[in-house]
């Protein structure tokens, strides 16, 4: 088999990586900022995280508003989304009737619209029909779940494939009743599926901007990324980087999380766990 | 990923999901909210002044003041942020500011529910007849506004709301030029009516904005063509002046925002048609270090001038609060505070365009963006647009904006 | 039973996407109101009323609406032909790569993934601001250029630096999963490493890399934030941003709903000819 070995591809690679993620880390950087530029650096100073009595990440409220706000939500979305995208997924891969097709397509649906469309479609319904449901968090909170739902679905679903039906009907086999077996034998099998699925629906709804945008009701329910898009055509100071810095703690606080409970189920299954392994995992679920 | 679909398989499901959807939208539209409006505006104009149809009743005298957040809806970076602090401060409540980019936002949003603020700023008499239409407004209790006297004598009874019913003046402004006198603007063309010129002039290509709001931008136009009524419902006259726009977007790539007043202060661009409280704003923008003499501001002769308000929602939880808001900015002192931020004249009777010079709160290069009585009195009002002749300017702002 | 696991999530998405589409449509060929230009949906069928759907349809065809339409699609073809020429050979070189530096490599190509794309726009008008980094550079070569004045090049390559982390994926995805032995087989037969590519391992890759582009061009049409922040003049308005200016800035919610109905339909017909295209390639296969 012919080795490959290309250095003009490394180093392209390497180009790449540079500039995909030097810029982010510059912006990172700049949070530090001693004076108010965002764009010439002034010193070294926490001034905009935790010092400036008035605009800092610290004692703004309204910035600390806004964060609770993205946090609320994320968490919001996964805990519902999950069971919902799971459920959806096994009752999919199993029901064999009419409907089921039109059920699937439904599914598919969302995958391939924009954001916003999706996002001036929730308006356009929440503002002219159901008028019970106010914008605001409660109208953010149902975009966010319809977002995700398909892309839990996906991942689950992928992972069902893998699974196949054997397990289970060895344990109908063994006397469980289909509920049972769907519940102590397939879920668990699940688990790696079900965690990737609510590490992308929370990094996906933290970093939301669109959805959140169009079903915002004012300063009550901004989220962190919507108080940095408005922020950034504008003056600011580089308390905005250290929020969009926040913005990413908190994707990849989730991620953390997310692969710790992976390697813990994992090592509970007993099998060896790599970082490779979970990376592929995660890049199967995100294509 | 799908499995292929026969033609009949697609058209029957897409049958069952449509008519689901139809069933299921027939149903819900029962719960549905209806927005009907067969009501009349009422628009005063300045040689036809108007009092506005009283909506609701003002709150009774004597309420005590409610406590909790004072949610305020409001134009960015137009309240001090140490004003409303002290504010806070006073009375003991919190006050949190949403943000509208242009009145029409705000009207939708505030007709459509989306925001329930307690106390609105910014707004001006040419959306002011249909909000009261909508029955946004209610009527104030100047009983809780005791520094009524402080206003501008000629503003307590304006044209557009006779008896002040529903509004108290805020500030006072007038459309302009905002330039960097430190960059190659040619300032000889501000003379007379010529200087609107100035943004046709292609050697500013690239760093050169006029104001998202059409009416503004679109009145600029017409009065570089020598069409001096900023209202008219005239076809033609609109037609080229939007044409004109086209011809302005063609040669200076302008953009088209409400930042001119961090942006010019800022170096990101040299020359902008702004209001003229955007460049004493812009004092507050400079990078440190650098002197106000930096920025200049051409008022002609004759241009849109006016001032703007705050009014109270029907809908405000907090209306008490909101009355003692107001008051306490049409406190001199407090005015002058938050004029040092927000750089707009207050529309007090005490802060005339010499008392902001000797309170050292104007530099000397921007004082001739001050508005005197004469520039008031001469300028032109904005005031509401009958729906038919509001669509036309609308079409012709779709125009300008689409490139 | 399965059924039952199914309902919830599909009554949830019959009532939060299906009907919304729906609300869509019945707003679009509705009426409005006068004097505050909100809509009046109708929501039966055979009220709906095209006059407004014509009308922007007319300007789509033949008036304002066209050159933006034109200018996303164009902007959106450049920045595809740049994601797939950046993407490409990155994704080709993680997929041959073995070892542990592909687990570190690998590693930094997702992060972006993880960094909100808001993030990422403000790291760039940060860097292209008058006096960012960016410009001081080109300012030491030579060149004035402010890269903020509303310029088509910074949009498109905003988009490109925005979307191209989600081409990289599937098409890593393809590469790893493609049979190596048939490259092997090329070059035992004589061919260059050239030939083995162009001519065996590109053609291996199309249906990954029609996949890939499928998933950037979709939500790249729709998109407006990326010009709001690099730009918002007039010369680099795309459809995205006209459809937020109608529904957000709230005075034409009708217009706004005619546009997302023909954007989606675009998107529609885009989507049911790559699944055409996709299904009769696998049919020849």
């Amino acid at each position: 088999m012919t080795a490959y070995r290309s250095r003009a591809l490394a180093g392209l690679t390497w180009v790449y990586i540079v500039w995909s993620l030097l810029p982010v880390l510059i912006a990172v950087l700049f949070s530090f900022n001693a004076g108010r530029s965002r764009s010439v650096w002034q010193g070294f100073s926490l001034r905009w995280w935790i010092g400036d009595p008035n605009a800092s990440l610290l004692h703004d409220d309204s910035l600390r508003m806004t964060t609770v706000n993205s946090l609320v939500l994320a968490v919001v979305t996964v805990v519902v989304t999950l069971p919902l995208g799971t459920m959806l997924a096994i009752g999919l891969q199993r029901w064999r009737g009419r409907g089921a097709g039109s059920s699937s397509a439904l599914v598919s649906a969302p995958l391939v619209t924009p954001e916003l469309v999706l996002g001036a479609a929730l308006l356009l319904v929440f503002t002219n029909l159901y008028a019970a449901i106010p914008l605001g968090r409660p109208a953010q909170i149902i975009g966010h779940i319809t977002l995700n739902l398909s892309a839990v679905v996906v991942t689950v679903r992928a992972r069902l494939l893998m699974i196949g039906s054997s397990y289970e009907e060895a344990a109908r086999d063994l006397g469980a009743s289909r509920r049972a077996a769907t519940r102590l034998v397939l879920v668990p099998l699940l688990r790696p599926a079900i965690v990737a699925a609510g590490v992308i629906v929370f990094a996906t709804s933290i970093d939301d901007f669109i959805v959140s945008s169009f079903l915002s009701s004012g300063a009550a329910s901004e989220t962190v990324p919507v108080r940095i898009y408005g922020a950034v055509r504008g003056a600011s100071s580089p308390a905005l980087n250290a929020l969009a810095t926040l913005l990413v703690a908190f994707s990849f606080m989730g991620l953390l999380i997310g692969a710790g409970s992976m390697w813990w189920l994992r090592r509970r299954a007993g099998e060896r766990v790599t970082l490779r392994q979970f990376l592929d995992e995660v890049t199967q679920a995100d294509a | 990923m799908t499995r292929r679909l026969s033609r009949r398989e697609f058209v029957s499901r897409s049958l069952v999901v449509g008519g689901g959807s139809i069933a299921l939208a027939h149903l819900l539209s029962a719960c549905g909210g209806g927005n009907e409006s067969t009501t009349q505006l009422v628009i005063g104009t300045p040689d036809a002044p108007v009092t506005l149809p009283t909506v609701g009743e003002p709150i009774a005298d004597g309420l005590p003041l409610e406590s909790g957040t004072l949610q305020i809806y409001n134009y960015a970076d137009y309240l001090n942020p140490e004003t409303i602090a002290a504010f806070e401060a006073a009375f003991g409540v919190k006050v949190t500011v949403s943000i509208y980019d242009t009145e029409e936002v705000a009207l939708s949003k505030m007709r459509s529910g989306s925001i329930k603020p307690d106390l609105v700023l910014g707004l001006t008499d040419s959306v002011l007849a249909r909000f009261v239409a909508a029955e946004l407004l209610q009527p104030l209790n100047r009983g809780y506004i005791g520094n009524f006297e402080n206003v501008i004598a000629g503003l307590r009874d304006p044209y557009y709301d006779l008896g002040a019913q529903y509004t108290i003046p805020y500030v006072i402004y007038g459309n302009g030029i905002g330039y960097r006198t430190d960059r190659d603007i040619d300032t000889s063309v501000f003379v007379g009516n010529e200087g609107w010129s100035a943004l046709w002039n292609p050697a500013y290509a690239g760093r050169l904005a006029v104001l998202d709001s059409y009416r503004d931008t679109i009145s600029m136009a017409l009065f570089r063509a020598g069409v001096f009524d900023p209202n008219t419902s005239d076809a033609s006259a609109l037609s080229t002046a939007v044409d004109d726009l086209v011809e302005l977007a063609t040669l200076t790539n302008p953009k088209i925002d409400i930042l001119s007043y961090q942006e010019i202060a800022g170096g990101g661009r040299d020359i902008a048609l702004c209001w003229s409280g955007d460049m004493l704003a812009g004092v507050g923008y400079l990078p440190e270090g650098e002197s106000p003499d930096v920025l200049g501001f051409w008022y002609p002769e004759v241009t849109p001038t006016a001032n703007d308000f705050f009014s109270i929602p029907r809908a405000s939880t907090k209306p008490v609060l909101a009355h003692a808001f107001i008051n306490y900015l049409l406190d001199t002192e407090v005015a002058l505070g938050n004029q040092a931020y927000v750089g707009y004249q207050p529309a007090l009777e005490a802060l005339t365009a010499e008392a902001l010079v000797n309170a050292g709160a104007i530099p000397e290069s921007l004082v001739g963006a001050l508005v005197t009585p004469e520039r008031y009195s001469a300028g032109k009002r904005l005031v509401s647009l009958a729906p038919d002749v509001d669509a036309l300017w609308l079409d012709g702002w779709t125009r300008f904006t689409t490139g | 039973m399965w059924r039952g696991y199914a309902l919830p999530g599909t009554v949830w998405l019959a009532a939060f996407f299906a009907v919304p589409f729906y609300a869509v449509a019945a707003i679009a060929f509705g009426s409005i109101d006068p004097i505050f230009r909100n809509a009046r949906p109708a929501w039966n069928p055979l009220s709906w009323s095209f006059g407004t759907f014509a009308d922007v349809l007319g300007e789509v065809v033949n008036g304002q609406l066209r050159d933006v339409f034109v200018r996303t699609i164009v902007f959106v073809l450049i920045a595809l032909v740049l994601c797939l020429m950046i993407g490409y050979p990155i994704a080709y070189h993680l997929a041959r790569l073995h070892g542990r530096m592909k687990s570190l490599i690998l590693l930094l190509i997702v992060l972006p993934f993880w960094v909100s794309y808001l993030m990422r726009m403000l790291a760039w008008v940060n860097l292209l601001q008058r006096d960012g980094l960016v410009m001081r550079i080109t300012a030491w070569f030579g060149a004035e250029h402010n890269w903020l004045d509303g310029s088509p090049t910074t949009v498109i390559l905003g988009l490109v630096y925005g979307y191209v982390p989600f081409l990289i994926l599937p098409l890593y995805a393809t590469l790893e999963r493609l049979d190596w032995r048939l490259v092997d087989a090329a070059r035992d037969l004589g061919a260059s490493p050239r030939q083995a590519f162009w001519r065996v391992t590109l053609p291996m890759s199309r249906t990954g890399m029609a996949a890939g582009l499928m998933l950037v061009a979709l939500p790249m049409l729709g998109d407006y934030y990326t010009n709001d922040i690099l730009s918002r003049s007039p010369r680099t308005e795309m459809i995205g941003n006209q459809i937020d200016f109608f529904l957000n800035a709230g005075t034409q919610p009708q217009r706004g709903a005619v546009l997302v109905l023909v954007l989606s339909f675009v998107l529609a017909c885009l989507a049911w000819w790559y699944v055409r295209d996709n299904a009769r390639q696998q049919v020849a296969r």
